[in-house]
């Protein structure tokens, strides 16, 4: 006697925003990563000159009397940290159908966002440089601008993300996959500009 | 009677006139017909310009010492051409035939991510339309006027973004609309568009990036980047080889997929299969060639040790890339001989495409070779036109291959297999001549300093000529494509060896 054939079971399509997400997200990788190289190419190039006593070498590249206020800096790094955490939250919720704690993770992913960018522009406010003069100055704005830039495309997904939730699309588990990778990717690619731009300078 | 009198009255009022209907149904469209078709006509009307900036330029070239066009103009002239030749034909060219005719490669409904497609449309045209502005205002590289160097970076971040968009949709569409099929499954075709796609999409945010930084020197200190003489310094890596294999990837799917149906055998009978698949994967290994932005020239050293040192970066990322065409080539022929091939149109504009695609990656491996003396002539120039031309036949082809399916209307051999040959010479002549003005020192983008008499006065009128050639293989093939779809439905041929 044979056994009876066992039927397929559902066949699970795999989601387009998710997939789509992870591309957009390698794109943002790439955009910081191509910015940080010539970043690191031009400080490695940075003319040198004597100190006054003589002796050391000094780069021309971060002026003397430009303080990057470490504090903002770091804050906005923890900050990341919290953005992932509430940001993968809303999958965990979403996964169990709690549209209340989904909608509450991705407010606060929103509001976290909401308060990097606040942290940036207190940043610059605090550094006060000008862009007019050297090649720091200028890639500095250049480089931090399109992180803030990137900052507030993540915020308007998890914007998307939320309105989706709150319309009841609570069971739509991969688009709030895609919405934490994405977040990842834009923690991932600011953690490497904050090591080299703010640690290392 | 009154109310029916009033309703007579009224309908026509309440109606909208069928092309205005036509027409909002076209800008709004989500469809990969409707965006696929409309990215493939704007690259034929790119491609127009390119050929005809093509034949101006080898006009010019003819005297080196009288001038058709004011010389300031040159520079945006030439930048231009590369412009047109590489984002406005080759990049969505490929990406709106790969949108076109994805779904009915993997058997879907429809396209991934239809409106982020459809967005992406519109920001290649409204960004490709912005750069045409701001050349024809003195703009572009080198331009003079600042706020029109301003709109041609903005206008080409957008063209970038556009084709990041239609990248993104290709490959997630590839990747989860395979109805249950393995990668390693489904056409060449849709996987070289994969390979393609995600080139596209992580090597062009690199030079999104490097575009905020000059514009930002650009408007403010001017002390870093340059300047607008240096935008190509920059950003210039994008149009040059090797990262134009990546946007013409899909030809050699359009190759493998062409030798296929035409030797009369299905995919999985495709001989050694999983060689192909490897060899359209190396053209990816350009990713990694374009985001370091240098070129890797390749010197004798004074010990073989520095030698091999100067060798192997050259070797990765200019001989290692050669191989995908080459593969690609070699295994289709041998399909071709595991089956029962007949004539087809498809297959020969395909394989003149790839041949020329490879020629053009030859040459540029050749002006790698420090000895041979070659940077800074008309070589590169020549390496370009033979990529892209290239892609432009492999494009015929693939049109050939699968309009049957879209549209029940297949495109007759013979016509095609004539402008295929006719392409493929319009390719050559635009081309081959710079090659060999090449080793005579003919300057690149200048049509002063050098000889216009002899070899280099012959080989620039050539140019010109293969250029408007091209033109008219472009205007009789769209001819061809207008004429067939009047046409009763026929069964198509490749279709009916797909299914066997």
């Amino acid at each position: 006697m044979t056994a009876p054939a066992l039927t397929a079971g559902p066949t699970r399509r795999t989601s387009t925003v998710f997939v789509g997400s992870a591309f957009v997200s390698g794109a943002v990788v790439m955009l910081m990563g191509g910015m940080l190289a010539i970043w690191l190419d031009f400080r490695a190039n940075a003319p040198t000159r004597a100190a006054e006593g003589g002796g050391r070498l000094i780069k021309d590249w971060l002026k003397k009397d430009v303080a990057i206020p470490e504090v903002v800096s770091n804050t906005m790094m923890f900050t990341f940290v919290v953005t992932c955490l509430m940001a993968q939250w809303a999958v965990y919720a979403a996964r169990r159908g709690d549209k209340s704690h989904a909608t509450l993770a991705l407010a606060i992913t929103l509001f976290t966002g909401l308060a990097l960018l606040n942290a940036q522009i207190a940043l610059w406010v605090q550094m006060g440089i000008a862009l007019r003069t050297d090649a720091y100055e200028t890639m500095f704005y250049a480089i931090t601008g399109t992180m803030f830039a990137i900052i507030a495309s993540a915020m308007a997904y998890s914007f998307v993300a939320m309105f989706r939730v709150l319309a009841g699309r609570v069971n739509d588990v991969d688009v709030l996959a895609g919405h934490a990778l994405y977040w990842y990717a834009v923690s991932g690619t600011f953690a490497a500009m904050w090591f080299i731009v703010y640690v290392q300078k | 009677m009154t109310t029916t009198h009033a309703e007579t009255l009224s309908a026509p009022s309440r109606q909208a006139p069928a092309s205005l209907g036509a027409l909002a149904r076209w800008l709004s469209a989500a469809d990969h017909v409707r965006i696929g078709l409309s990215l493939t006509i704007g690259a034929a009307l790119w491609l127009v310009i390119a050929s005809a900036v093509g034949v101006v330029l080898g006009l010019e070239r003819l005297d080196s010492s009288a001038a058709l066009v004011d010389a300031g103009a040159l520079t945006q002239l030439f930048s231009l051409h590369r412009f047109a030749l590489v984002f406005g034909v080759a990049a969505p060219l490929m990406l709106g035939l790969s949108l076109w005719t994805l779904p009915t490669q993997l058997h879907a409904s429809n396209i991934s991510l239809p409106r982020l497609a459809a967005f992406g449309w519109w920001a290649w045209l409204a960004g490709s339309a912005t750069v045409l502005v701001s050349y024809l205002f003195n703009g572009g590289p080198g331009g003079g006027a600042q706020q029109y160097v301003e709109l041609y970076l903005l206008g080409l971040g957008i063209v970038f973004v556009g084709l990041i968009a239609l990248a993104v949709v290709v490959a997630t569409t590839v990747l989860t609309r395979r109805n249950g099929q393995r990668l390693a499954s489904i056409p060449l075709g849709a996987f070289s568009a994969l390979v393609g796609a995600i080139g596209v999409a992580l090597t062009l945010p690199v030079a999104i990036g490097a575009i905020v930084y000059v514009w930002v020197d650009f408007v403010n200190a001017r002390v870093a980047f340059g300047g607008a003489g240096f935008i190509n310094t920059w950003l210039g890596w994008t149009t040059r080889e090797p990262q134009t294999l990546i946007y013409v990837v899909p030809t050699l799917g359009i190759l493998a997929d062409a030798a296929v149906r035409t030797a009369r055998i299905t995919s999985a009978r495709q001989p050694l299969r999983g060689v192909l698949l490897v060899g359209v994967g190396i053209a990816a290994t350009v990713i990694m060639s374009s985001v370091t932005q240098q070129a890797h020239v390749f010197a004798l050293g004074d010990t073989p040790f520095a030698t091999l040192q100067s060798f192997v970066p050259y070797a990765l990322f200019n001989l290692l890339p050669l191989l995908a065409p080459l593969v690609v080539i070699m295994l289709s022929l041998l399909a071709l001989k595991a089956g029962k091939p007949s004539v087809s149109g498809a297959l020969a504009a395909s394989l003149f495409g790839v041949g020329m695609v490879f020629t053009g990656l030859v040459g540029s491996a050749a002006m790698h070779v420090d000895a041979l003396g070659l940077v800074g002539t008309v070589f590169g120039e020549a390496a370009l036109v033979y990529v892209v031309y290239g892609s432009v036949l492999a494009a015929l082809g693939g049109v050939a291959l699968h309009i049957g399916s879209l549209t029940g209307r297949p495109l007759p051999d013979v016509p095609v297999i004539l402008l295929a040959l006719t392409g493929f010479l319009a390719t050559v002549l635009a081309s081959l001549p710079h090659y060999v003005a090449g080793f005579m020192d003919q300057p690149a983008n200048s049509t002063t300093g050098y000889s216009d008499a002899g070899v280099v006065g012959v080989a620039n009128v050539a140019v010109a000529l293969g250029h408007a050639l091209m033109l008219v293989v472009v205007v009789a093939f769209v001819g061809l494509v207008a004429k067939s779809r009047r046409g009763t439905p026929v069964t198509d041929r490749y279709q009916a060896q797909a299914s066997t």
